[in-house]
């Protein structure tokens, strides 16, 4: 196991999925769930020849933050760009699925439980969705995630921790999406789309997917938290993502509701005001929308150091 | 030989009870304006006569304001639509109980999500994950939900328009129906192995070929329909099946969990059960460490 205090230092970007889940929770409390000595590989990957971790790409267990269990997901990036097959979907559904099932069984036998001793579920994403050796399998693990999502509401909250390499897209980005609160970092992205394949759909003038700073603008943390899509916006680093997680876990269930973008009619109404601006604004560049938010150098805001950022940023009211 | 592909709205009159259809009105809510997500068809009809809600795209639309929005492409003004159908469809029974409240049918044939730099920069993952919870609600509530392929269930926007259903029916490859993630000869390129080693080893496995048997054997699609006339009595067949299900009190044989548990059973997803088992008795040795700590 990595040393927990030297981990809390550590750029989160640069953290492998299993320091990401233990640094996250109390120090010397995660207990991994499914690890590399149970050998979960793809049996997919496996016919195809294809190189295997023992842990499939997703570090899964359980561990504490003060008196709350918290049920933790964390994907790799280095491993085939963090991507979900038949393996690590199950993974990712029987974690949530036992947070709600723990949290079912505590609450039967202790009715006046507080808040801050139920299970919560984190999830540091990492991944571009879909396993396409395992496409279809795959496919179907992300609509049993969803599915898990939609069981957990109001009962165990779900946060995503957005702040590696690869982002969170593809199907993941649903995922995302319909989790209770999101945490970034700048370096995090979160998007369904990724900037290939919208360069490949609408044109290299369109969308040139080599221009990183384009790219951060249209799905990164900064971004994202503008629109009201990222709840939080942290410093890379562990202790800064951890100590937004600890935050989080002293706040009762019906606080999570009201974090949510998704998830009821009246979200829908919100979101669809949003839809709204961009017919009418046709922004050519997420500038526009900063500038519409109330931010008058968007590019002079997009440039300087974070903690200015945080300080000065409109976010957009829908 | 027939295909419906690209023909949603003639589906849903060949599933639906003869000239029901009534597009644009779910429960109370009524979609009034023309242009606002024309991809997506929503409303109401009756099935043996049961009223239902009905789902669908409409591959001949175009979204003038989101261009990316033809040939059936669920955008971000489809997706919130489609998840309003949904709402209304709740509100609609809300106060009836679990085992009344209406159907939900979702005709498939859409072959994505809009993909474009202003939906990233509004968020696309926000609006078909919207539809996705909205039907996962709906189905957890009672509506029993039922999805027919007649076209394409292509990857994301099957995952939204589709496989959140109680029940998913495909029409048979004769068809042209095509539900996959990405077409082998782009699995080929992007994972650097042979189209022929892969067609060979799709024969004893099918987690990447394209097609609805392929999801068949991995239970991500229940049933196969043979004809087109097969479409309306299969589709009543499960509503039935899926309200016998669900009173019985086994949601979990419906849905995303029952399909999982279908791959088992069929013999294309078999190491899902057992990766949930070892979490579950794992998570039972240290359990206690998680406990309350009761003074």
């Amino acid at each position: 196991m990595p040393n927990w205090t030297r981990l809390q230092t550590n750029s989160f970007l640069e953290c492998s999925a299993r320091e990401r889940a233990v640094g996250l929770v109390d120090e010397g409390s995660f207990v991994e769930l499914g690890g590399p000595f149970d050998r979960l590989v793809s049996p997919h990957l496996v016919a195809l020849g294809e190189a295997v971790e023992n842990d499939d790409g997703i570090v899964t267990g359980v561990g504490r933050i003060g008196a709350r269990p918290v049920f933790v997901i964390s994907q790799e990036g280095r491993f085939i760009g963090g991507s979900v097959g038949e393996v690590g979907g199950a993974k990712m559904v029987g974690i949530i699925d036992m947070a709600i099932d723990f949290h079912d069984r505590l609450v039967a036998e202790f009715p006046d439980l507080p808040a801050l001793a139920r299970p919560l579920v984190a999830i540091s994403f990492e991944t571009g969705g879909v396993r396409l050796h395992e496409a279809n399998a795959g496919l179907l693990a992300h609509a049993e995630v969803m599915d898990a999502l939609q069981r957990a509401r109001r009962k165990v909250p779900v946060v995503a921790l957005i702040g590696s390499r690869i982002g969170c897209f593809g199907g993941m980005g649903f995922v995302a999406a319909a989790t209770d609160a999101i945490v970034m970092s700048e370096f995090g992205r979160l998007g369904l789309t990724g900037p290939e394949v919208i360069e490949q759909e609408m044109g290299k003038d369109e969308f040139d997917a080599s221009n990183r700073a384009l790219v951060y603008r249209t799905t990164g943390g900064r971004h994202k938290y503008v629109m009201g899509d990222a709840n939080f916006l942290v410093d890379d680093t562990v202790a800064a993502f951890r100590a937004q997680l600890a935050e989080l876990c002293a706040e009762p269930v019906d606080s999570f509701e009201r974090m949510r973008r998704i998830g009821s009619p009246e979200l829908v109404e919100k979101q669809l005001r949003g839809v709204a601006l961009a017919a009418d604004l046709k922004p050519t560049d997420a500038r526009d929308v900063w500038r519409h938010a109330g931010n008058n150098d968007p590019v002079g805001l997009a440039d300087g150091p974070l903690s200015d950022f945080r300080k000065s940023v409109r976010r957009l009211a829908l | 030989m027939e295909t419906l592909l690209g023909q949603g709205r003639a589906a849903i009159d060949l599933i639906v009870d003869a000239g029901t259809f009534a597009e644009g009105t779910v429960g109370a809510r009524t979609f009034d304006d023309p242009d606002f997500g024309p991809g997506a068809v929503v409303g109401t009809a009756s099935l043996a006569g049961e009223t239902v809600t009905v789902i669908a795209s409409d591959a001949e639309a175009f979204n003038e304001k989101f261009p990316v929005v033809y040939s059936g492409v669920i955008g971000l003004e489809e997706g919130y639509k489609m998840a309003q159908a949904v709402y209304a469809t709740l509100a609609a029974d809300a106060e009836k109980k679990a085992a009344e409240k209406r159907p939900i049918v979702l005709i498939v044939d859409t072959p994505g999500n809009g993909p474009g730099k202003v939906e990233e920069i509004f968020g696309m993952n926000k609006a078909t994950g919207a539809y996705q919870l909205a039907l996962a609600e709906a189905r957890l509530a009672g509506h029993p939900i039922v999805a027919m392929v007649v076209g394409r269930a292509i990857s994301g926007a099957f995952l939204c328009h589709g496989l959140q259903a109680d029940r998913i029916l495909s029409l048979t490859s004769e068809f042209q129906t095509m539900i996959h993630v990405m077409p082998i000869t782009s699995v080929s390129r992007i994972i650097k192995k042979d189209v022929e080693l892969l067609e060979a080893l799709a024969k004893s496995n099918p987690v990447f070929a394209a097609g609805p048997s392929f999801f068949f054997k991995l239970g991500g699609v229940e049933r196969l329909v043979e004809t087109i006339d097969g479409m309306r009595p299969a589709i009543i067949e499960q509503v039935a099946e899926i309200r016998k299900a669900k009173a019985a009190g086994a949601a979990t044989q419906t849905g995303p969990r029952g399909r999982g548990s279908l791959g088992a059973e069929r013999g294309g997803r078999e190491v899902r059960p057992k990766v949930q088992e070892l979490l579950r008795s794992e998570f039972a040795a240290v359990e206690e460490r998680f406990r309350p700590r009761v003074a």
